[in-house]
């Protein structure tokens, strides 16, 4: 049975259907299993007001990460563990308000600026969502620009987090003052891929990972360059790209410009064998001195991604066959539940999300008197009130404290579970599901991705990332280096076959289209960021927006704990995480474990939340908690 | 003879009211017969791609001189109020210089944090003149503020002045 906790039950023939007999299927009361939960606040201050060990443990802001993210904990500090984790996006997003009463092609533009990373993987989930709202079919051509595009707007992504926000984490210089035994134990380790990475022993890797002075900190900036400058050949300008249009992309591509690109490309496939081996090392390296490090960061598996990089013989962008389509692309789509894989259907996964409001600062938009706009999808298949089509966003920054509301990112969960997203959950799926198009450098074994990357000055090599027993910061951090391999052969197979459209004649990257001015349609964008899973959930009323919800990686991973007392991923993994620091109790206590289980979710604040007051955009914000003031 | 290269910078934000003169700016400016000397640039994108960029200016190419016009808000000056002063090119500690990278490559442009990375990676003259006009408008839109678009005429003038000065000096 494909849902555990939803009204959904799937008949003989696989269609779903709900579970009759309940006046009310989705109430509230339909509580998930087996999963863990908070303490209560007052079960909390009781904790704090017995034992003097037992404080308070705030990150305000979290530093080395993509925008406003602050962090409340509580922990004992005498046993080393966090009794209780709140995840604090602190500013609000307004795109879901900003949409409503635009032409729907505004969005592939207003969208974009949710992230100043990855703009264009929003630009790009917007057009999908047009496309299929609009029935428009790209060209093969186009898909293939596309699926380029977003590939390097990922090896822009990859490499920034791993070695300038996450990287530092593990440097000599956070490493020797806050573990100095463990940092005396790198100095002795030798690095078994030094063959591969050029570093002797790990902490002679530790010290190139110190932030500014460190050479693999710098060359991070340099790689940033090369993907960028790819990236601007066929989007011209980048972040936010003005080349996506529903049907495609409306940039000139030549045989000159895909050679350009491809000079830029080829410098990751050493630079991926040289991070994929950094990673193996490092992930080791802490797991042998410490095996506890296995549950800094360490939460359930259940992932969730909408899988990305459409097949041009597959994808016709319509919502009847997104089950077809999704599942022939280079990366598959997957909902993965305590490590099994639930469902590689786009259908399924959209059905089983769902999005609660109790501890964000908006109004329930469901309950007496509202009627449920679209009680199922375009294909018949039911959905829940609390189904993005069906949201209402309504922003209410009031009752500011733990008990009630901390936060301005929504519960997203899928069978009513905290999911979390990531570019990870992309490799997880596709390794598993064994669904990839046939081609020659990458390959699914069913628990494997095994990635064949081209000779450089180091040569051909064949890497492999195996889906990992235990799920923690560290293996977030070696897939998110292995997915720099896979990426890059993304963008070889997707590069190969536009060289052989071009030679062909085939120059053809977009279609023309028309916004009908009649009717009510809807149109959903299934794609992934950089961080993995992207939705974009449209509804059109006579060729004007009536809603638009965006739902990113970080609003599932920063999410607050539910209604029913279920942590967030950044909350439950670092719920999770031993306090393994040697200054713990002195004042030089930094809660590096917490910082590393936090980061390694590659937090994108500004895709979460956003950026507007009374006073104006703004442009620049200090941010401070305001859950200080507890009630 | 070697030649003097000046690059003038725009940095702001586009369609953000009073954030948008330094554009303003340079579009006047680019109007004005300013030599093959001066280069018109807008500046406003991650600050480490403009790093890479001056990086990238080949050796007979440089730039001697840096001005940048941008608005920014600056406490206890009026609106449409302009100030210039040279750079001092103070760069803090290296804990705020990370901080700035990991803004700057995560999207954040401003004056600040364009300065502080610039300077950090060494890539700026000798010679860096700021021009800055304190906005009161931050909402969307195309239109300036009374105040600023008044400031307008004597940056563009200011600017030219300083272009000038520095060709005849050279």
């Amino acid at each position: 049975m494909c849902f555990k906790n939803l009204p959904v039950e799937f008949d003989e023939r696989g269609q779903p259907f709900l579970r009759g007999g309940i006046p009310d299927p989705y109430t509230a009361s339909t509580a998930p299993a087996n999963v863990p939960l908070q303490l209560s606040h007052e079960q909390v201050e009781e904790l704090v007001r017995r034992n003097g060990h037992v404080k308070s443990v705030d990150f305000d802001p979290v530093t080395r990460v993509a925008g406003a993210l602050a962090f409340h904990a509580v922990a004992d500090l005498k046993e080393g563990r966090v009794l209780e984790a709140r995840s604090v996006a602190t500013l609000f997003r307004g795109y879901e308000v900003i949409m409503v009463g635009r032409d729907p092609r505004d969005a592939i533009f207003i969208t974009s600026r949710a992230c100043g990373v990855c703009g264009g993987v929003h630009s790009t989930c917007s057009a999908l969502a047009i496309e299929m709202a609009i029935d428009c079919v790209p060209p093969p051509l186009g898909i293939l620009i596309r699926n380029l595009a977003l590939s390097l707007e990922f090896l822009y992504d990859h490499p920034l987090h791993l070695h300038l926000l996450a990287g530092p984490d593990y440097s000599a210089a956070i490493v020797e003052p806050t573990n100095p035994a463990l940092f005396a134990r790198a100095k002795k380790t030798e690095a078994p891929h030094a063959e591969v990475h050029g570093y002797r022993t790990i902490a002679a890797l530790m010290e190139d990972l110190n932030p500014l002075s460190g050479k693999l900190y710098v060359e991070a900036l340099h790689m940033t360059r090369l993907a960028r400058e790819a990236y601007v050949l066929i989007c011209g300008k980048y972040p936010h790209p003005q080349t996506i249009v529903p049907g495609g992309m409306s940039s000139t591509i030549t045989l000159t410009v895909m050679n350009e690109m491809f000079v830029r490309l080829s410098q990751f496939f050493d630079y991926s064998k040289k991070i994929a081996s950094i990673w193996d090392d490092l992930t080791e390296f802490f797991y042998e001195a410490n095996p506890r490090y296995k549950d800094v960061g360490r939460r359930r598996a259940n992932m969730i991604d909408t899988g990305i990089f459409d097949h041009p013989d597959a994808y016709d962008a319509s919502y009847k066959n997104a089950d077809a389509w999704g599942n022939r692309r280079w990366a598959t789509p997957g909902a993965i539940v305590d490590g099994e894989l639930r469902t590689t259907d786009l259908h399924t996964i959209n059905m089983g999300l769902e999005e609660f409001v109790e501890h964000s600062y908006y109004d329930e938009w469901t309950g007496e008197g509202q009627r449920q706009r679209f009680p199922t999808d375009p294909a018949g298949k039911p959905l829940s009130p609390y189904h993005p089509w069906n949201k209402i966003t309504k922003p209410r920054p009031e009752g500011q404290n733990w008990k009630e509301k901390y936060t301005w990112d929504t519960a997203p969960r899928w069978d009513r579970l905290g999911m979390e997203a990531g570019c990870y959950s992309r490799l997880w799926s596709t390794a598993v599901a064994q669904k990839l198009p046939k081609n020659p450098f990458i390959e699914a074994t069913g628990h494997s991705l095994k990635v064949r990357v081209p000779k450089g000055a180091l040569p051909e090599m064949d890497l492999e990332w195996h889906v990992p027993t235990v799920w923690n910061a560290f293996e977030r951090n070696r897939a998110r280096a292995h997915c720099v391999a896979f990426t890059s052969m993304v963008a070889m197979n997707n590069w190969m076959a536009a060289m052989d459209r071009l030679k062909n004649g085939d120059t053809r990257t977009s279609v023309p289209y028309e916004i009908p001015k009649t009717g009510e349609r809807l149109g959903v964008g299934f794609w992934g960021a950089g961080r993995g899973y992207l939705t974009h959930h449209l509804v059109l009323d006579r060729g004007a927006v009536s809603n638009y919800q965006i739902v990113t990686p970080s609003t599932w991973n920063a999410s607050p704990t539910d209604r029913w007392g279920q942590p967030g991923p950044y909350e439950e993994a670092v719920m999770n995480t031993p306090l393994l620091e040697e200054t713990l109790g002195t004042e030089e206590f930094r809660g590096i474990d917490v910082l590393r289980a936090i980061r390694s979710f590659d937090p994108c604040m500004p895709c979460t939340t956003h950026i507007h007051s009374d006073a104006g955009v703004i442009t620049r914000e200090v941010n401070t908690c305001a859950c200080g003031v507890d009630g | 003879m070697a030649r003097s290269l000046t690059l003038v910078g725009a940095l702001g934000y586009r369609n953000l009211r009073d954030h948008s003169v330094a554009f303003e700016v340079l579009e006047r400016l680019s109007k004005a017969d300013l030599g093959p000397d001066v280069v018109l640039e807008d500046v406003s994108y991650n600050p480490i791609a403009v790093v890479q960029w001056l990086q990238a200016q080949p050796p007979d190419q440089q730039f001697q001189r840096v001005i940048v016009v941008s608005s920014i808000e600056r406490a206890g000056r009026a609106p449409g109020a302009v100030s210039t002063y040279e750079w001092d090119r103070v760069v803090p500690s290296d804990a705020l210089v990370q901080q700035a990278v990991t803004e700057a490559v995560t999207g954040i442009i401003s004056l600040d944090n364009t300065l502080v990375i610039a300077g950090y990676f060494g890539v700026l003259p000798a010679s860096v003149t700021i021009v800055e006009i304190e906005p009161l408008e931050h909402e969307f839109g195309d239109q300036l503020s009374a105040e600023v678009a008044r400031a307008m005429a004597s940056v563009v003038t200011l600017v030219r002045d300083m272009v000038h000065e520095r060709s005849l000096g050279a």
